[in-house]
């Protein structure tokens, strides 16, 4: 019993020094939530979020992240977010559904939020988008069809149908084709590759014997240029069919530099980091994010500003980038 | 519910909860013990708590007892009745109906699935950590079926947002609602016929059996018990979220094991209590949001589990009461 009360005085007395303490100028404090930590996309996020904190005088930057992909480790890693009264939060929803209720409690108390990757949470303030899809795939095609020499049969990849913005890259590729380039014909559009190179190499190869006159391939899932590139690289048909799409440098290198994949393009999770932050300084700060304006990041440089579906607002930038075999050892990730 | 003085384990439990306390106020420089801080707290706590009540009841029945399906049974459970419900009831034009049918359509799946669980191990003989984790994949599978994998938002209406986010005096519902299970099934374990004969079978199955007890009978309603605890956890994860999702907490299961190893549940059955339970869920929460406000690794908040975890399984073979010099342990004790 004198071990307790020994405990309870001690904590007493702790409760009384501490408050005592209690530091008094803070700076602002701005947590970036990502889905998962310990896997390149965010930590290459991550870069940005400390080079952010780093430039920018009077503000802390960190991010966290749950171990495991779980999101009601993320949900309660907010929670405790929350509960701590950061300035802003800048989160990368697992599930944006999820955690509405804990998002709602953020801003009841005060706390500004950010969210990317989202345009469907209600209880955000600034919601940021790195591309319009369409246009995104409308930009892919340009680059497939410069490369076709804008004419001759070509196919595109999904990873699949029920990914809706991997749908909304192959059908902007495909109305930019009818518009803009009208000896294109697009053959069995929309292969679904379930995600897998294995798949995706498979659905190539019966592309390629059913139409042996194809000029060109765009794809969508991050793994679907793999599957096509390998599938071309087997038929010895670099350069004479060209690839385009979505894809991480680190993955695509192979095929870059022998010629089977022409270019890829995706979205800088350094730069999204970076803009999440400094939308969640703007809130902070007061200062409204409007229609045209220059964020000062690359990709951001003219952002789109729309009503979102709660509170907040969209914005979107044009922040693809395109590599090719001469510049991708830029990006490594 | 009478705190012994005389248990070690509790007394262990409630140093390890203030020291904590004291660690992190001090390195918090006093942020730790803001009102909000505990209310999100006890908000977080309930669901994974109810989970290891499933798991302690199962342990404690013995025979290598455990309930690994217990997430995978609240998610489905959650999406059943979310599933469901906008079929009979709108929400909005009915906000109570809606409330009382997706607890009652969620109980009932909870039910039905622990009730499944006990007539694989208590009829059919099958090892529970293997027919649990079979259970666990079906009923992961059946929730993912029915929402295709993704999530599914539900009604948000007043009632039914309350379950998982109202306070009442200042304290959060869902801890209400943990409270008083913890309460119920504490006294169940203690004073009911049910509890002392659960305890006796865990202690030796075989002097059970000459003393007339049907294992069968009992092994059943554990995991049936199980498994309605598991859907009072879905109910709140649900009302917590606005929504059901079928992988939701797929990292609680081994938490909740944890919980439960820490209250000094024997994994070979016969002993554990409700109110160390208590005390070994609130530690864990309490060094989880820690961590979170000292913005320590995530990584090092699973090291620091794992290490809990050997720890508490080891200080249950060496004995605690080295350590307690002026303790006695009562080693046949039923509570």
């Amino acid at each position: 019993m004198n071990k307790k009360l020994t405990c309870i005085a001690l904590a007493l007395s702790a409760v009384g020094f501490a408050s005592a303490i209690q530091a008094e100028n803070k700076s602002i404090d701005i947590v970036t939530v990502v889905k998962i930590t310990g896997i390149s996309w965010f930590n290459r996020m991550e870069v940005g979020v400390k080079q952010f904190g780093a430039a920018t005088p009077g503000i802390t930057t960190s991010q966290i992240g749950p171990a495991q992909s779980d999101a009601a480790q993320q949900q309660r890693l907010v929670e405790d977010l929350v509960a701590k009264k950061v300035d802003a939060i800048a989160v990368v929803s697992m599930d944006p559904a999820t955690l509405e209720p804990v998002l709602k409690r953020a801003l009841d108390r005060g706390i500004k939020v950010v969210t990317h990757e989202a345009d469907n949470q209600k209880n955000t303030q600034v919601d940021i988008e790195a591309f319009n899809n369409t246009a995104y795939g409308a930009r892919l095609n340009d680059r497939l069809a410069a490369c076709m020499g804008q004419t001759g049969k070509w196919s595109s990849l999904v990873g699949s149908l029920g990914s809706q913005s991997q749908v909304q890259w192959a059908d902007g590729g495909a109305s930019n084709a009818v518009k803009k380039y009208p000896k294109m014909t697009l053959v069995d559009a929309k292969n679904e590759s379930a995600n897998d190179a294995e798949k995706a190499y498979a659905k190539a190869k019966e592309i390629l014997r059913k139409h042996p006159d194809i000029k060109g391939f765009q794809g969508s899932s991050s793994l679907d240029v793999l599957g096509i590139g390998r599938a071309i690289e087997e038929a010895g048909l670099q350069g004479k069919v060209c690839v385009y799409g979505t894809g991480l440098p680190s993955e695509a290198a192979k095929f870059l530099e022998s010629g089977a994949v022409g270019g890829i393009a995706f979205w800088d999770p350094k730069d999204a980091g970076i803009m999440m932050n400094k939308a969640a300084l703007m809130l902070v700060q007061g200062k409204p994010i409007t229609d045209g304006m220059d964020m000062g990041v690359p990709g951001y440089n003219k952002v789109t500003v729309k009503k979102g579906p709660g509170v907040g607002v969209i914005v979107t930038g044009q922040a693809w980038v395109e590599v090719d075999k001469q510049n991708y050892k830029q990006y490594a990730f | 519910m009478k705190l012994k003085p005389s248990d070690p384990q509790l007394t262990f439990l409630l140093s390890i909860n203030v020291l904590i306390l004291l660690v992190a106020t001090i390195c918090s420089h006093g942020d730790f013990l803001d009102v909000y801080n505990f209310q999100s707290m006890a908000s977080q706590l309930p669901e994974l708590a109810l989970l290891a009540m499933g798991v302690s009841l199962a342990m404690i029945s013995g025979n290598g007892g455990i309930d690994l399906s217990g997430i995978g049974l609240a998610n489905l459970a959650g999406v059943v009745a979310a599933a469901l419900m906008p079929l009979l009831v709108d929400a909005d034009a009915a906000p109570w109906t809606y409330t009382a049918g997706f607890v009652l359509v969620a109980l009932l799946t909870g039910l039905l699935g622990g009730a499944l669980n006990g007539l694989l191990v208590a009829r059919a003989g099958l090892t529970p950590i293997l027919c649990t984790l079979g259970t666990q994949m079906i009923f992961t599978g059946l929730a993912v079926v029915l929402t295709n994998g993704s999530s599914l938002r539900i009604s948000t209406v007043d009632p039914m947002s309350d379950i998982g986010n109202a306070l009442w005096f200042g304290v959060p519902i869902p801890f209400l609602i943990f409270v008083a299970m913890l309460l119920l099934l504490g006294w169940l374990m203690r004073y009911s016929p049910f509890g002392i004969r659960l305890y006796l079978l865990g202690t030796n199955a075989r002097a059970a059996r000459y003393a007339g007890l049907s294992r069968g009978k009992l092994r059943f309603a554990t995991y049936t018990i199980s498994g309605v605890l598991s859907a009072m956890a879905g109910i709140i994860i649900a009302a917590r979220t606005a929504s059901v999702k079928a992988d939701y907490g797929s990292s609680y299961l081994l938490i909740a094991i944890l919980i439960a190893v820490m209250a000094g549940i024997r994994p070979e059955g016969g002993y554990g209590r409700m109110i160390c339970l208590f005390f070994s869920a609130l530690a864990l929460q309490l060094l989880s949001s820690t961590f979170n406000l000292l913005g320590i690794s995530n990584f090092f908040r699973d090291c620091a589990w794992g290490l809990l975890l050997l720890f508490f399984l080891a200080s249950a073979r060496i004995s605690i009461k080295d350590f307690f010099p002026n303790s006695k342990r009562n080693s046949a004790s039923l509570n």
